[in-house]
């Protein structure tokens, strides 16, 4: 081949480097700098006043809990359903799936309209609640179901991933040892299929935490963290609320991290 | 006769094996020579019970198999990629078959030393699948699938992953199975490779009798 052919290769293989570098670099400086901004416009003891303001911790704790426990339990449900979409095809399947991935698609405020009409005393669930004592608008049950209705699809979707990367051969090897379909899951399926499930879980949990639209609508209060930053800037302005954001912010950040550190591992 | 299968039809997808007769006695070691797409593995996985039959039965040594899962049939099955769990070390895996039949920890161990001593592989059970060559991993997952003492062990091309090489020590090693006085069926399309092992042949799929 002429080397002035190579050269020109070389050549546009560099401006389009360059251009791809630089179109890159515009939309990680979009995303870093107005959190960049925000953390440098922190006034110290702003900041030291918020992470002792016990508002602030409870509400942190709070929102922590109840995304952590939706979680949970909603892993009860979600792992099985993921597995036989993993494993199974029925009829209807399709729409299954698009079911699933709903509450990622519509506004979560609209959910939270959806959530209140089932959750309140005129439906079936809120009036048996209610007959046992325990209003559900406005609890941190309403909170748990706000934030596992928006993220659980990052659960299902990840843990079904996973599952189907499991190979079916190492189950059909189990049966024939003699393992049962549910020793086949938690001894096979599960354990191979840990790294997605967890980090379903951790999504599910991170997202869950991160919920605004759905959860003020549901319950304003007991305020959890997005709902409590929203009030701060509604009532005091942006000052007040910045440093709840940025504590909020680092916390979710380290969440974050721990999570991509134990996928790389 | 040990083994009887009569009039076995068993599908998958479009593909249709069989009417399959077949009868076996005890300690016997079959091998069955049929090339690619023959639906041999089909075979082999619908006599294990992974796959339902859609016709006829199977039985071994007296007990009629057909609607049995398999977990409840005497019978292993030795897979071609052999298919060891990647996240258990040797000796876990061959202990696998003890541990869901609930034996006690003492019994496993025991069985683990007895068929790694048997096999050779003694120095292999604290080590990773992944960590192990070919000829190593067809060793541990031959005494993961005898270690609860099937009656009937399947084997589906056992040799074919194996180097030329290996494949000499491998053929010992299934002679070596078969003479604890497990029957054995093996299936292959390298009519080579069951020399002077198999003490019956059969082309696949067999021609049925009825």
């Amino acid at each position: 081949m002429p080397i002035f052919v190579l050269m020109r290769e070389q050549t546009f293989y560099n401006k389009t480097r360059i251009n791809f570098i630089f179109l890159g670099g515009v939309l990680l400086l979009f995303l870093i700098a107005p959190l960049t901004g925000m953390f440098l416009s922190l006034k110290a003891p702003n900041l030291f006043e918020t992470i002792k303001d016990p508002q602030v911790t409870a509400s942190i704790t709070r929102t922590l809990l109840i995304s952590f426990l939706a979680t949970l339990i909603c892993s009860l449900f979600a792992l099985p359903l993921a597995y036989i979409l993993a494993r199974k095809n029925f009829p209807l399947k399709g729409v299954a799936e698009a079911i699933i991935d709903i509450p990622v698609v519509i506004p979560h405020s609209a959910a939270g309209i959806a959530l209140l009409g089932f959750i309140s005393r005129d439906s079936l669930l809120g009036s048996a609640a209610s007959s046992m004592g325990f209003n559900l608008v406005g609890s941190p049950v309403a909170i748990g179901i706000a934030m596992a209705f928006v993220s659980i699809p990052f659960l299902i979707n990840s843990a079904r991933d996973g599952f189907a990367a499991v190979p079916l051969r190492l189950e059909k090897a189990a049966e024939t040892l003699g393992a049962t379909p549910f020793k086949i899951f938690t001894k096979i399926t599960l354990p191979l299929a840990k790294r997605s499930v967890v980090s379903g879980m951790v999504l599910m949990f991170a997202r869950g935490m991160s919920e605004f639209g759905a959860v003020v609508i549901v319950a304003y209060h007991p305020m959890t963290t997005p709902v409590l930053i929203f009030d701060r800037f509604n009532s005091f302005g942006l000052d007040y609320a910045r440093p709840v954001a940025a504590v909020f912010i680092v916390v979710t950040v380290i969440i974050f991290l721990i999570m991509r550190i134990y996928q790389k591992k | 006769m040990f083994l009887e299968i009569r009039d076995l039809v068993c599908k998958a997808g479009d593909f249709s094996l069989g009417p399959v007769d077949i009868s076996l006695e005890r300690g016997a070691y079959l091998a069955l020579f049929g090339p690619s797409g023959s639906g041999k593995s089909l075979f082999l996985e619908t006599i294990a019970g992974i796959r339902k039959s859609n016709r006829g039965y199977v039985t071994v040594d007296g007990m009629e198999c057909t609607k049995l899962p398999p977990q409840k049939r005497p019978v292993a099955m030795l897979f071609q990629d052999y298919a060891l769990f990647p996240h258990m070390k040797v000796s876990d895996n061959i202990a696998f078959s003890l541990r869901m039949k609930g034996k006690g920890r003492e019994e496993q161990e025991r069985r683990v030393m007895e068929l790694s001593r048997y096999l050779s592989i003694e120095d292999l059970l604290e080590r990773d699948p992944d960590s192990l060559s070919g000829g190593e991993r067809q060793r541990v997952a031959l005494a993961r699938a005898i270690a609860s003492e099937p009656r009937l062990l399947l084997l589906d091309e056992p040799l074919s992953a194996l180097d030329q090489e290996l494949r000499e020590d491998a053929s010992e090693l299934l002679k070596k199975i078969n003479l604890l006085g497990i029957t054995i069926i093996h299936v292959t399309h390298n009519k080579a490779e069951i020399e002077g092992i198999a003490t019956q042949t059969l082309n696949f799929p067999p021609p049925s009798q009825f």
